[in-house]
């Protein structure tokens, strides 16, 4: 089933819902997914803990990417289906000029084989399942967490 | 966010840090630069207080890494201070939590220390 499908269809019972959000390529923001996955988890019955590891799986789903640039932007589509979050994260190419993006201190200053190296272990442990794709040309990064699931 | 860099404690007489907030991305160059100061003079091992810090992802967990990794080579070590469940579930899913020296506050950092 197509992404835009499934979209259309989570709009159609309160069982199921969608939330996209699109930030700029900038550092500061993603703490706004981080926002929005505490909302959508707790909506779907996660307890406290559970809201914290979707919390932090979202924000390693943007750290999968490596640095942000200024010229993208990141997408996310939280969909939830009664006990079960899925999460999109899709790098795509940003219509803004874009002054936030990865300054030289990030770039330089991480070690992003590393960060990438830690961040797998955490989704590992974090969530029922995650990957990521290329959808369309583009980079895509996702996640499913289940209530109950992928807490260990 | 996160708050400047504290001076270094005398009680704990080892170099510290201080830091408060959520530790991400947008904080880790920040992380970096301030650990790296902490070494200037030839620590060899220091200390992070997370005691305020709420929040700590692969980025800034892998700037506490390189620290570590630094500490090694002077044969010395990081202490970190910290009681935060989802820290320490962070360091606990990386293996991490028995490669740092880990205190849930500082009054068990100077005992510790006192006994050495």
């Amino acid at each position: 089933m197509a992404h835009e499908e499934l979209i259309e269809g989570a709009l159609r019972t309160s069982e199921r819902e969608v939330i996209e959000i699109s930030i700029p390529g900038s550092v500061d923001l993603v703490v706004l997914a981080r926002f929005t996955a505490a909302t959508i988890g707790a909506r779907a019955g996660f307890d406290l803990d559970e809201i914290d590891d979707l919390r932090l799986a979202v924000d390693e789903l943007s750290v999968s990417f490596g640095p942000l640039e200024p010229e993208t932007r990141l997408r996310y589509t939280f969909l939830r289906e009664g006990d079960t979050v899925n999460v999109r994260c899709t790098r795509e190419p940003s219509e803004d000029d874009g002054d936030g993006g990865a300054g030289h201190s990030e770039r330089d200053l991480i070690d992003w084989q590393q960060a990438r190296e830690l961040s797998a272990q955490l989704l590992d442990e974090l969530v029922t399942t995650h990957g990521r794709e290329i959808a369309h040309g583009r980079s895509v990064a996702w996640l499913t967490k289940q209530r109950g699931e992928g807490t260990g | 966010m996160t708050s400047p860099a504290q001076p270094a404690d005398g009680a704990l007489d080892l170099p510290t840090l201080e830091v408060e907030g959520e530790l991400d991305l947008a904080v880790a160059p920040w992380l970096r630069d301030q650990l790296d100061a902490l070494y200037v003079g030839g620590a060899d091992s220091i200390v992070v207080d997370l005691s305020r810090a709420t929040f700590l992802d692969s980025t800034a967990l892998g700037v506490l890494v390189s620290a570590l990794n630094r500490s090694r080579e002077r044969g010395g070590r990081v202490h970190l201070i910290v009681q935060e469940p989802q820290i320490l579930r962070v360091l606990t899913i990386t293996g991490l939590q028995d490669e740092f020296a880990l205190h849930k506050d500082r009054a068990e950092l100077q005992r510790r220390k006192g006994k050495q």
